[in-house]
């Protein structure tokens, strides 16, 4: 499991069936202190995690092909919680 | 998966069975510094080793492909198959907005 920041998202038509109706996220792994550390990973999104929120991101493969339901699928990156933290946006109380 | 753009085709003479009527592609995966922006790949090389993956999609060269490695990359296949990564999706559009 790798904590992540939520760096967008892409479009794909041509993919595994496994994959149809999932969000595709990408996922930046972070240290701590939110400076990225390696490659970003798109994993599938059960939450709806928004842009540039903290995520946790989880790369069991038997944990993914149940929530996708399918014992065949390749689908390995989950998010599987998000980070409660106030949005930056939002003023300081 | 990691995504990444198609660089070339590997065509194999001899092969496992399993393998028959896949194709090989050779991809070069997006680092954090070379990635893609909407429908535009980045030009060049990035720094990581390019690998080479199992495609039964149909990526051509040029595309953005993403790719998943290790052992779910045998999931797709009937019986226990060598191999360890596989592209899964061909990409079409990227929306990236990489934070501080």
């Amino acid at each position: 499991m790798f904590l992540a920041r939520v760096e967008g998202s892409v479009i794909a038509t041509r993919k595994h069936p496994s994959f149809n109706g999932w969000r595709l996220i990408i996922c930046q792994p972070v240290n701590a202190a939110g400076a990225a550390e390696g490659t970003p990973q798109v994993a599938i999104d059960p939450h709806g995690a928004g842009l540039h929120q903290r995520v946790i991101i989880s790369s069991d493969g038997l944990a993914t092909r149940k929530a996708v339901g399918d014992d065949h699928s390749p689908a390995r990156w989950m998010i599987i919680a998000i980070v409660d933290e106030p949005e930056s946006a939002a003023p300081s109380p | 998966m990691r995504l990444g753009t198609v660089i070339g085709r590997v065509t194999l003479n001899k092969t496992i069975p399993q393998f028959a009527g896949g194709r090989w592609l050779l991809i070069s995966p997006f680092t954090r510094d070379h990635f893609q922006r909407r429908r535009d790949p980045p030009t060049g090389l990035s720094k990581d080793f390019s690998l080479v993956a199992y495609d039964n999609l149909g990526g051509g060269l040029g595309d953005t492909v993403g790719f998943v490695e290790g052992r779910e990359a045998a999931m797709p296949f009937a019986e226990p198959t060598p191999v360890d990564a596989i592209n899964v999706a061909i990409i079409d559009d990227v929306f990236y907005l990489p934070g501080a």
